[in-house]
């Protein structure tokens, strides 16, 4: 049984824990084993970063430092915290000069980055260690001729260079469950949750564009695989009908609720209730 | 004639001149030597990434308009522009530009600086005071939702303390320290 560490962030376990629930349970299908990291905290997201580089630096490299004791990789369901753990290890493992300043400060903790751990998200373990083969074997409830449109989130697919992740990698894990996968114009687009503490308005703009842009393509289902798109894009949809008067009525679901629903687990076990876009109706009229 | 007598309106396409004494030619150098600033130079202002930001739009300042400011020394103007912050960071201008500057991490070196003299915009700043005072931006409160999906009521492994401690003391902390009291 291949053992990770789990890396859940902040995010998912205040806000989505069907989300974390689902990915426990994909996981242990697969025989995976998650260990949660000891002794981590927040990742610091992109506004850490844009205040503060060196303690943006230092709190990731910790957590990377804690996760090299292992001498396992680390697992994140989350594009944030994926965003952040792959920059600084990237920065740390090409910049001497970084590397030497950071381990300094890790020193007084004991703690060392070496770069042993990698950080990875979720959905590149099961695609890439589980592999669609053994996934393929697991399908026993397909959700054959729905149409999903994936929302890859920005910091899973870019700087590439970095993130080293292909969008296929989402498009294959949807279509092993047998679902339609909707192409739409703005795939690439951001969701607009960074903007949001300067200019609300302004993400909402791009939540609602965002959506239309899925809705129109004929998706009956979108997916996410992280928690600050999933506020702009499930959350944010109940808000559009009193700032747009538009109402999409479009689930959002985490991509291992999808594929958890179609290998045969439960709508309880998924916490398919804890979406806000009740996805109910469209998946008992699948399987009615 | 009268008519040839009034002075017609400059056209609106003429832009003052740019004062070149308020020009800081140090400011390309720095942002140059910062994290993944190498590239800065080689922009020859294609506006390709002005092309792929999906809000440039409603910039005063394009992209493509603000690394070219940075060249020119424009240092003031870049630093207490909105427009650093406005940034999704959605990376899209930095993986389309041809010279492959790294414009998204550019901008994040902006805002670093622009924080070093404290201009930041207030929800941000009290995003910065929030990790200093709880280690975390979410933290959970609605444990009976964790129970009913059979989780842990408390995040398994969650120690806030450390973080705290090192963002006391880099910039965040004294950032957060200073005018709140």
């Amino acid at each position: 049984m291949p053992t990770y560490n789990l890396y859940m962030g902040c995010s998912v376990p205040a806000n989505y824990p069907n989300y974390e629930a689902a990915m426990t349970r994909v996981a242990n299908a697969f025989g995976i084993q998650l260990d949660y990291l000891e002794g981590v905290a927040c990742c610091g997201s992109p506004n850490l970063r844009a205040i503060d580089h060196f303690g943006w630096l230092v709190v990731n490299a910790r957590t990377l430092a804690i996760a090299d004791k292992t001498g396992n990789d680390t697992i994140t369901p989350c594009n944030g915290c994926f965003g952040s753990l792959k920059d600084v290890y990237h920065i740390l493992v090409h910049d001497a000069d970084s590397r030497e300043a950071v381990n300094k400060e890790l020193k007084k903790e004991g703690l060392e980055f070496k770069g042993l751990s990698k950080p990875r998200h979720f959905v590149e373990v099961l695609y890439t260690d589980v592999g669609m083969e053994e996934i393929k074997k697991k399908i026993t409830t397909p959700l054959d001729g729905v149409g999903i449109s994936i929302h890859y989130g920005c910091h899973i697919l870019r700087p590439a260079d970095v993130t080293e992740f292909k969008p296929e990698i989402l498009d294959e894990l949807l279509r092993v469950t047998g679902a339609t996968v909707v192409e739409y114009p703005l795939w690439k687009q951001c969701c607009g949750a960074t903007v949001l503490p300067v200019n609300e308005a302004l993400g909402i703009r791009l939540a609602r564009d965002k959506l239309k842009s899925m809705k129109e393509a004929g998706a009956e289902f979108a997916t996410v695989v992280c928690p600050a798109c999933a506020n702009q894009l499930d959350l944010q949809q109940l808000d559009l009908k009193k700032s747009y008067g538009e109402d999409y009525n479009l689930p959002i679901l985490f991509l291992p609720q999808i594929l958890g629903l179609a290998m045969g687990l439960s709508e309880e076990e998924v916490g398919l209730s804890m979406n806000r876009v009740p996805a109910g109706p469209i998946l008992s009229h699948l399987r009615g | 004639m009268a008519e040839t007598e009034d002075k017609a309106e400059p056209p609106a396409i003429l832009i003052d001149p740019i004062d070149m004494s308020k020009l800081d030619s140090e400011f390309r150098h720095e942002i140059s030597s910062m994290p993944n600033g190498e590239e800065l130079s080689a922009c020859f202002a294609c506006s390709t990434c002005t092309a792929a930001c999906p809000i440039a739009n409603v910039w005063k300042y394009k992209p493509h308009q603000l690394i070219r400011m940075i060249l020119l020394g424009m240092r003031e103007e870049v630093l207490s522009s909105e427009e650093i912050w406005l940034c999704l960071t959605c990376f899209q201008c930095q993986e389309r530009c041809p010279q492959k500057v790294r414009v998204t991490d550019i901008l994040f070196d902006c805002k670093n600086l622009a924080a070093e003299e404290d201009k930041i915009p207030p929800n941000v700043a009290a995003l910065g005071k929030q990790l200093v005072e709880t280690g975390q931006l979410y933290t959970v409160t609605a444990d009976w939702e964790r129970e009913d999906m059979d989780l842990e009521p408390e995040v398994p492994g969650l120690d806030v303390e450390p973080i705290k401690k090192i963002l006391k003391g880099t910039r965040t902390g004294r950032i957060s320290s200073g005018g709140s009291e």
